[in-house]
């Protein structure tokens, strides 16, 4: 019998590994000077290393330990070594200087951040993980992975496991099964540290990003706190299932497509390491993937090469890994939904009754929380990155208030239990859109100013937007 | 700029009132209590005492012991119970794994062992060993 509190510190232990590999490796992704970044992408590049070792390895018949995670590692290392380091920025970054005035401000946010964290770590670490799509999708998927050496075809051929979503990409069992192997067993309670640790490097890639981009440090921090207190994201429901990483991987994809359109050194390397991480998570971030390129397609003010780099690299790793899915499982039709509707009379009715469902079960429920960010959305100013990250947050609201007309289980069925959840994935970007937009409001003092040379690639307030 | 910064400001101090109700401290005590009281216990009695079996925690009970006296060749289980659920379906889908497990199916494959939670015992199936709450059944020669 092992307690929860020593599986808990070997999970550490193997997140840490992971993050470390990735660290060394993100060396190619981030350029010098951004450290909360590059922590943030080196954890990014752990779950890849945890989901993708994994992966070659049951391919090529082998047994995955830590034997061979450590040769993932250094061969990521490699590649990284390889590829060299991205092109320093044009200007100093803005991270990590000092700033006057205003600490009793950034105490009380940090303090706010810390709660945030430790309030998810306790409710995600309360008990094993629990949530139906845990037991019957995720962790089911990664305890299968596990536990007979990759996914049986049995997976998706048996009809009556249809509800397992087989149709659904393996990414985060993979990370999932990764953590066991490295562990030696499957401990659905440990494993769930991986949750409140993905918050953390939400949250670091949220302010180190900010600040590069020229956000003082407390409109920075503030986002941050805002994002750290969102229970509808950061809860013991949410714990075991995609959104969560999803929402890290939305986040790394929004920014890194900002940072790329606009030149920003390894933002195309960024880019492309998120689009490829999001489609294997979800197929909602194969969607959001698609999206970011018809974001980057339409941006004004960037040349088309731009552009066009920009686009490709945010849709032919998503659609890669997309492919790899439906090589291994053939091709597997969306269950829960059926085109057909939309030319049946009844689809007005339907997509009514889902969007009715949404306002009344979603919408006012969250008045003042959603009349908060209407306020903070109004007293911001335009740039062209805050509105290419609203519009990646925009696109998928969308489709999420579409699809339940389509849902065979019934519109109001699928708003009910998923159109929340799904939702609130998307509050990363919006808290960093929002936050840019804030930007040019609580402008840095002149004093401060001298002291901070703004972002790398333009700072937030954009007068061409 | 300074009528933007007080509406921001004013956004700002609602949002985060609105985030600071979801905070509810008897359910973070409660956590607390669980955590100090379940953090040494065996991982199935942390999942006994936690959500995923709080529908039905005898079930969750036969289901762990039912996978505790399974025969190493069972390629499947096929779980009958008295009024199965959803809950019921995907709990003994992840009790079992990574063995394929299916709760009242129309058809049992060959090979798959029966976990009958009660008393009852389908015609043409022979009891192979008796769990708490139930039995494990094969088909009979």
């Amino acid at each position: 019998m092992t307690g929860l509190f020593p599986s808990l510190a070997a999970i550490a232990g193997i997140l840490l590994a992971a993050s470390a590999a990735g660290f060394f490796a993100a060396r190619a992704l981030v350029p010098p000077g951004r450290r909360m970044e590059r922590i943030a992408w080196g954890f990014l590049l752990g779950l890849l290393l945890l989901a993708g070792f994994v992966a070659v390895t049951l391919a090529v018949g082998g047994r995955p330990g830590w034997l061979a995670f450590a040769a993932a590692a250094v061969l990521a290392g490699a590649a990284a070594k390889a590829a060299g380091r991205p092109g320093s920025p044009e200007r100093s970054t803005a991270a990590g200087k000092p700033e006057r005035g205003g600490a009793g401000v950034a105490l009380a946010l940090r303090a706010a951040i810390a709660a945030g964290v430790l309030l998810y770590f306790l409710r995600a670490l309360t008990e094993p993980m629990w949530a139906a799509d845990f037991l019957a999708i995720w962790g089911w998927k990664g305890k299968v992975i596990f536990g007979s050496g990759g996914l049986p075809s049995w997976t998706w051929t048996i009809p009556d496991l249809g509800f397992t979503h087989p149709e659904y990409p393996a990414g985060l069992p993979l990370v999932d099964a990764g953590a066991a192997f490295l562990l030696g067993r499957w401990d659905d309670h440990a494993l769930a540290l991986l949750f409140p640790a993905v918050q953390a490097a939400t949250l670091l890639l949220l302010a180190g990003w900010l600040e590069r981009r020229g956000a003082r440090r407390p409109v920075a921090l503030a986002a941050s706190a805002a994002l750290a207190l969102f229970e509808p994201l950061y809860r013991a429901f949410t714990t075991g299932m995609a959104e969560v990483p999803l929402s890290f991987f939305l986040l790394a994809l929004g920014t890194s497509l900002a940072d790329a359109v606009e030149e920003d050194p390894g933002g195309i390397r960024r880019l492309a390491l998120a689009a490829l991480g999001a489609a294997a998570l979800k197929n909602e971030g194969l969607f959001a993937a698609v999206a970011a390129a018809l974001v980057a397609a339409f941006w004004r003010g960037r040349p088309r090469g731009v552009r066009t780099r920009a686009a490709l690299a945010a849709i032919l790793p998503a659609l890669a890994a997309a492919a790899a899915h439906r090589l291994r499982t053939g091709p597997l039709p969306l269950r829960d939904f059926r085109t057909g509707f939309l030319f049946e009379p009844g689809f007005a009715g339907r997509l009514a009754l889902g969007l009715e469902t949404i306002g009344r079960e979603v919408v006012l429920p969250a008045g003042p929380l959603l009349a908060g960010l209407v306020l903070l959305f109004a007293a911001g100013r335009r740039s062209a990155p805050a509105r290419a990250l609203l519009a990646l947050a925009a696109l998928p609201l969308l489709a999420y208030a579409l699809l339940p007309a389509f849902c065979v289980w019934g519109p109001d069925w699928l708003v009910r239990t998923a159109f929340a959840r799904t939702a609130s994935g998307l509050a990363p970007l919006a808290a960093a859109a929002l936050a840019l937009r804030l930007s040019p409001t609580f402008p840095a003092s002149s004093a401060d100013a001298a002291g901070r040379s703004g972002g790398s690639t333009g700072s937030a307030a954009d007068p061409a937007a | 700029m300074r009528s933007r910064r007080l509406v921001a400001l004013a956004g700002y101090l609602i949002l985060l009132a609105s985030l600071a109700a979801a905070i509810r401290p008897a359910e973070l005590a409660r956590r607390v209590r669980l955590v100090a009281r379940d953090s040494a216990k065996d991982l199935a009695v942390r999942r006994l005492d936690g959500s995923s079996a709080a529908f039905d925690r005898r079930y969750f009970y036969f289901l762990e012991s039912a996978r505790r006296r399974l025969p190493a060749g069972a390629r499947g289980i096929a779980v009958l119970a008295p009024a199965p659920t959803a809950a019921h379906r995907d709990l003994a889908l992840y009790v079992f794994a990574p063995r394929p497990a299916l709760v009242a199916p129309k058809e049992i494959p060959p090979g798959w062992v029966l976990a009958v939670e009660g008393d009852a015992r389908p015609a043409g199936w022979r009891e192979i060993a008796k769990v708490s709450g139930g039995a494990l059944l094969e088909r009979a020669r």
